[in-house]
């Protein structure tokens, strides 16, 4: 099973009603099979509108996640830290990391690199995946423990699972 | 000419008793709280620019109506949101802009002059812009009719509320969750 079908599947069973996201190229596979499965999803303007939309899906008994890449979660610190956290909204992030292996764009790896850190520093929980394996089970899990514990949690998605650019080599 | 904002939140509980109401952080929130103490009031504590965004979250798990109740400094923060709005195109959304020309938390200080009506509009919301307390309730009551989501930007007079929401900021957001599933 690819890995984009192994998060499609860890999204049906977490029972996730709503994605809200920016595009990606990596995860267009992730959203086509999103769709395809019937999953609401919500195109924003700003990573910190998926935020702030996914925590207020809560209050109406949703479970919705956040697709966006890393640099588009640092655009959503302030929604996590003065919404989600505070006011205990839950959402599951799966975020394309870049900055680490393979990152050829500087631009990217001050934020890319150091988001798990900035996260440990507001409190909210993370996992980095690093191969594709078990990712339908983490996926499930990391959403159940969301919204159990009413907190974020972020799977950061490392170019080892998603591939990265030629412009590398 | 300007409305007045406490006529105009009231005029909002009044038409729509069952809507959950998103107030943005600051002044709208303290108004809010004061005018019209209910479950359904999510006030915001923090996430300036964000409010739009979170009432879009909550129209699309509810077949309530749901009214953002934001300012003219948060909602020049996040523009963009607009397009959210139409792109979303939900019929229970309303967000209703009060502009009173200044950022009302921090200051004072003014607020740069948006034409936030325009600013909908060509992102695809329609919208409509009034000055006096008669001619909001009016609109108010149309934009919840459409069959869209649409934006009121309603020009008011600068206000320093009293009142307080919860200091609990956790127990807002549950209290509307149980207020919608109970």
């Amino acid at each position: 099973m690819s890995w984009e079908a192994e998060i499609v599947d860890g999204l049906i069973d977490a029972e996730i009603d709503l994605v809200t996201q920016l595009p990606d190229g990596a995860m267009g596979t992730v959203l086509e099979g999103i769709q395809d499965a019937d999953v609401d999803t919500l195109l924003v303007e700003r990573e910190e509108s998926a935020v702030a939309a996914a925590s207020g899906a809560w209050v109406t008994g949703e479970r919705a996640a956040v697709m966006c890449q890393s640099s588009g979660l640092a655009n959503a610190i302030n929604a996590i830290g003065s919404l989600s956290v505070p006011a205990r909204l839950p959402f599951l992030a799966l975020v394309t990391r870049r900055g680490n292996l393979g990152e050829f764009n500087i631009a990217q790896v001050p934020a890319g690199y150091g988001l798990p850190a900035m996260m440990d520093e507001m409190g909210v929980r993370h996992t980095v995946v690093s191969g594709p394996g078990s990712l339908r089970k983490t996926v499930r899990m990391a959403a159940e423990s969301a919204f159990s514990t009413r907190t974020p949690y972020v799977i950061f998605l490392n170019a080892t699972v998603t591939g990265y650019g030629q412009e590398a080599q | 000419m300007a409305a007045d904002q406490f006529a105009c939140t009231a005029a909002v509980v009044e038409e729509t008793p069952d809507a959950v109401v998103v107030s943005n952080l600051g002044v709208a929130s303290y108004v809010l709280a004061e005018v019209a103490p209910r479950k359904r009031n999510f006030y915001l504590w923090g996430s300036m620019g964000s409010t739009t965004a979170t009432g879009v979250g909550v129209a699309h798990g509810t077949d309530e109506q749901v009214t953002v109740l934001t300012g003219d400094g948060s909602l020049t923060m996040s523009l963009g949101v607009l397009s959210t709005v139409a792109t979303a195109d939900q019929s229970n959304l309303t967000v209703v802009c009060f502009d009173n020309g200044i950022y009302g938390t921090t200051g004072g200080q003014p607020t740069t002059s948006v034409d936030f009506a325009a600013a909908a509009e060509a992102q695809g919301v329609p919208a409509t812009r009034v000055e006096a307390d008669t001619a909001f309730t009016a609109a108010y009551a149309d934009a919840v009719d459409r069959d869209g989501p649409s934006l009121i930007e309603c020009t008011v007079e600068p206000t320093d509320p009293e009142a307080r929401p919860t200091f609990d900021f956790p127990h807002i957001p549950r209290r509307v969750c149980e207020s919608l599933t109970e």
